[in-house]
């Protein structure tokens, strides 16, 4: 196993995460303004469709934020590639997709309340969704568990795959059951057909993009925090036995 | 327009600006205590976000 200490960044991955931030505040801003003022509004369901440009993207990124846990774990679980980093990246990237499904169940709970009368059902996808946030708040509690690391970051990666198989139950719930959510708007996987069309596509498209560089961006900052926390333990365990030694010295 | 829209992206973006600022403001915070913590060993850690710290800082080592 890798057992390289924790360090301080980079100056090159700070100038980095700043950029990416950049980038990410401007995109959202532009999916904000093509949202809200340049697209218009869905011959059914009016105005509510500008929630379309930011309620898929937030699910998208939760998917992509889990997936990225899932994978960080089993490399952390592979004894050949087994190393500290994969384990603060499995945890950083799962608490920002906690974040965004929270704000996929909350967009969507508003969304529904004009759309299907109540701010909640337990539909299919909403219910295995809602399944998914509690699995992964679960997942970040296990990873507080105190511990020895290596225990910890073991146990917490069996948790993290056990989590991802919820995810595609989430995906594939508006095909199995009947659901009162729609199917995939974007692109139908069973026809092939497309329902959203120019402007309208465009601005869903940069609402992904947009909101993926704020994923990307959050988890490089969330990763950076694990590492100076390791960092503060390391330095304070060390300065505990320099003082223990100083001690017996004396 | 319609205030449920309104009210969907105020809590989305609200929430993203809300997490971010919070975590910079963590990381700030451990990167101040580990700098006072290696100054007391004599290290050298860059004070706040964006400046420009050293590639290592082993306070452990520098004692």
């Amino acid at each position: 196993m890798s057992t390289s200490k924790p360090s301080m960044p980079s100056s090159r991955a700070v100038v980095a995460t700043q950029a990416l931030g950049v980038a990410a505040i401007t995109t959202v801003a532009a999916t904000v303004w093509l949202g809200l003022v340049v697209t218009p509004p869905d011959e059914f369901m009016g105005n509510l469709v500008r929630l379309l440009y930011v309620h898929p993207p937030m699910a998208w990124v939760a998917f992509l934020a889990y997936g990225v846990s899932a994978l960080a774990s089993l490399l952390y679980l592979w004894p050949r590639t087994r190393a500290e980093h994969f384990d603060r990246l499995a945890g950083a990237s799962a608490e920002v997709g906690v974040v965004f499904t929270g704000l996929t169940l909350v967009s969507g709970s508003i969304w529904g309340r004009p759309t299907w009368g109540a701010w909640w059902v337990w539909d299919p996808l909403l219910t295995t969704t809602a399944l998914l946030f509690v699995l992964y708040l679960g997942y970040l509690a296990v990873r507080r568990v105190p511990g020895e690391f290596q225990a910890r970051a073991r146990r917490s990666a069996i948790v993290a795959l056990v989590a991802f198989v919820d995810v595609p139950i989430v995906y594939l719930s508006v095909e199995w059951w009947r659901s009162l959510h729609q199917a995939p708007t974007v692109l139908n996987p069973t026809t092939h057909k497309t329902y959203v069309h120019g402007s309208m596509a465009w601005t869903l498209l940069l609402g992904f993009v947009a909101f993926t560089l704020v994923y990307i961006w959050l988890v490089a900052h969330r990763y950076r925090l694990a590492e100076l926390q390791d960092l503060e333990d390391t330095a304070g365990l060390e300065m505990a036995l320099a003082e223990r030694r100083s001690e017996g010295m004396a | 327009m319609n205030g449920y829209v309104e009210a969907g992206y105020v809590v989305i973006l609200g929430t993203l600006a809300t997490y971010a600022v919070s975590l910079v403001a963590r990381e700030r915070a451990v990167r101040r205590r580990v700098g006072a913590e290696s100054g007391k060993d004599g290290a050298h850690v860059a004070g706040g976000l964006g400046a420009t710290p050293p590639a290592v800082d082993d306070p452990g080592t520098s004692t």
